[in-house]
């Protein structure tokens, strides 16, 4: 396929294109480091300095549509050099538009300054004894059979445990929300073009949590949602507990599927890349550096969107109010002019590699970016702890230089759907 | 309206409008100044977010919490007078707050 067919393809719904993002990517990148996607009637970025732009200009920049995505057309005729009035009233047509990922301005400062109240390295450390035992106790019990389906039998109930351990949610109750998240439907659906962000988990665990943060009002503990029922806004005012119900519900998902996905991800690495696994067995401090230029070359989020409120420039380039603008993070991450002719090569301990933006930039940055670096890095070194070489099953996924995956249908998210994995005592 | 007034890397100063409710970290990355690198968005993760407090309100310097002191010593270029600024939320006091971007680690 020449680059002119690929870039035609359609990236939001080619079950292709999940296989390969990468090259797709590519092909737009020939175009520019901004193009127009014509039949979606937006604009993609693969180039890192303009992305960078966009992440920092949250006054020009709406992020109403991150999660439904710069291919959701706008529910209103944008009119004139500042659709600012017309995006208030029309917000309640974005999918996801309660959750912070999408709010702007002074609300978002708002609630952020919650997340930062709660997300604290001193808090993170305090799990991080739970996270070690269950992280052990797990990799054990797949390591004593020889194998396992790495997603389902240890990413998921992972991820799932600590940030519910982290909130404060009951032992008995996780498995359930375990399981509606398993069987929703993935963010960013590429079968469900029509709505390919689905609420419906969202919902279950949010009326969950109406009950938790009722309870902590009156019996206090020191979970995390006893600390946001006790919080207020910079100029003192209260959340209302809405506001804390959907908070905490996004705070428990935003990180099921994209820290899950990122294990599987580093594992690819691990196993396929000559040497590495026994490199970072030898040397466990150089795992930290694995992990960022996982993230840097396959990080779990692919995308995400703005819109653009008012009339506004990214670089040169005049950008009209109601531009919707698609931010490849995996096209970004891998470009040449910042990051050298080598881009798409994995390279340890690569120069200003925490530069990537995995996690975003500016205001709406990742909250949950050191949390998801631990869990991987903790799991990882399990893993190395209790084996002493781990592959993959060849009969599922072939031989390395010729491997087959099944990808989660999803253009936001990276990452694969299962992974069969073999381990040596 | 407030401002504070920043120094950057190469000396230059520019006055910055603030919001009260943000942070110093927000106010300064949504100006645009690009040494300011801020890579982990607030969470007293990453110390990119490191200033030298110039002048200030009393309250800036003995607002410092654990996490933030822990954080900061671990950088080579900490001072008596140094903040994460993504941990100094801004009121109307901090009117005329004067910054300078410490250099990257
Ligand atoms: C490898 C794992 C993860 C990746 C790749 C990832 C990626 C991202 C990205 C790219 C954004 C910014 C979206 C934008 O700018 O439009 C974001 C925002 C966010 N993430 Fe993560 N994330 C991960 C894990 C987590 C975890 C574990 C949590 C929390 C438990 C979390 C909580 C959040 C929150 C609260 C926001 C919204 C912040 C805001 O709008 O102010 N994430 N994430
Ligand atoms: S922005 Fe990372 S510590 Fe301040």
């Amino acid at each position: 396929m020449t680059a002119q067919e690929l870039s035609e393809r359609d990236y939001f719904t080619d079950p292709e294109i999940l296989v390969d993002p990468y090259e797709y990517f590519n092909a737009l990148r020939s175009q520019g480091p901004i193009c127009r996607l014509e039949k979606y009637d937006c604009l993609l970025i693969t180039g890192f300095e303009e992305a960078l732009e966009v992440w920092k200009n949250p006054i020009d920049f709406s992020s109403v549509n991150s999660l439904a995505s710069a291919a959701f057309p706008l529910p209103f005729e944008p009119k004139g050099s500042d659709i600012s009035e017309q995006l208030d009233e029309a917000r309640d047509k974005f999918v996801g538009h309660d959750m912070v990922v999408c709010y702007d301005g002074k609300h978002h400062t708002k609630v952020r300054s919650l997340i930062s109240r709660v997300f604290t390295p001193t808090r993170l450390k305090a799990n991080n004894v739970f996270m070690h035992d269950y992280a052990q106790e797990l990799v054990q019990r797949v390591v004593a059979r020889g194998s396992c389906e790495l997603v389902s039998e240890v990413a998921a109930p992972y991820v799932t445990m600590i940030i519910a351990s982290l909130l404060g949610v009951p032992p008995e109750d996780r498995v359930k929300f375990e399981e509606v998240i398993a069987a929703g439907q993935t963010v960013g659906s590429i079968e469900h073009a029509d709505s390919p962000t689905d609420m419906t988990s969202m919902n279950f665990i949010a009326q969950f949590m109406a009950e938790y943060l009722q309870d902590r009002m009156k019996n206090p503990t020191g979970d995390m949602l006893t600390e946001l029922t006790q919080s207020s806004y910079p100029d003192g005012t209260k959340p209302d507990l809405s506001e804390l119900v959907g908070l905490s519900a996004f705070l428990f998902a935003a990180g099921q599927d994209t820290s899950a996905k990122l294990l599987g991800n580093a594992m690819r690495y691990i196993v396929d890349i000559p040497g590495l696994q026994q490199q970072l067995r030898d040397d466990r401090d150089l795992i930290p550096w694995m992990i960022e230029e996982v993230l840097r070359l396959e990080g779990s989020s692919k995308i995400t969107a703005r819109l653009a409120v008012r009339d506004t420039k990214i670089g040169d380039m005049d950008i009209p109010a109601g531009t919707r603008v698609g931010l490849a993070i995996a096209a970004i991450n891998r470009d040449p002019v910042k990051w050298g002719e080598d881009a798409n090569e994995f390279k340890l301990k690569r120069p200003r590699i925490r530069e990537h933006l995995a996690f975003g930039r500016g205001v709406h940055t990742c909250a949950g970016a050191p949390l998801a670096r631990a869990e991987v890095i903790e799991i990882i070194n399990a893993f190395f702890d209790h084996t002493s070489e781990i592959g993959f099953n060849e009969a599922v996924h072939g031989k390395v230089g010729s491997r087959k995956y099944k990808f989660e249908p999803s253009f936001i998210i990276r990452g694969l759907d299962t992974l069969q994995v073999e381990f040596k005592a | 309206m407030s401002s504070v007034f920043v120094v950057d890397r190469s000396g230059q100063e520019e006055i910055i409008t603030i919001e009260p409710g943000e942070t110093l970290m927000q106010a300064i990355s949504n100006s645009g100044m690009p040494d300011m690198l801020a890579l982990c968005g607030g969470v007293c993760a990453c110390a990119t977010c490191h200033v030298y407090i110039d002048a200030a309100p009393e309250s800036v310097m003995s607002g410092m919490d654990e996490d933030e002191d822990v954080l900061l010593g671990g950088v080579l270029s900490r001072q008596e007078n140094s903040r994460l600024c993504c941990q100094i939320r801004l009121t109307e006091a901090y009117d005329g707050l004067r910054v300078t971007i410490a250099p990257e680690e």
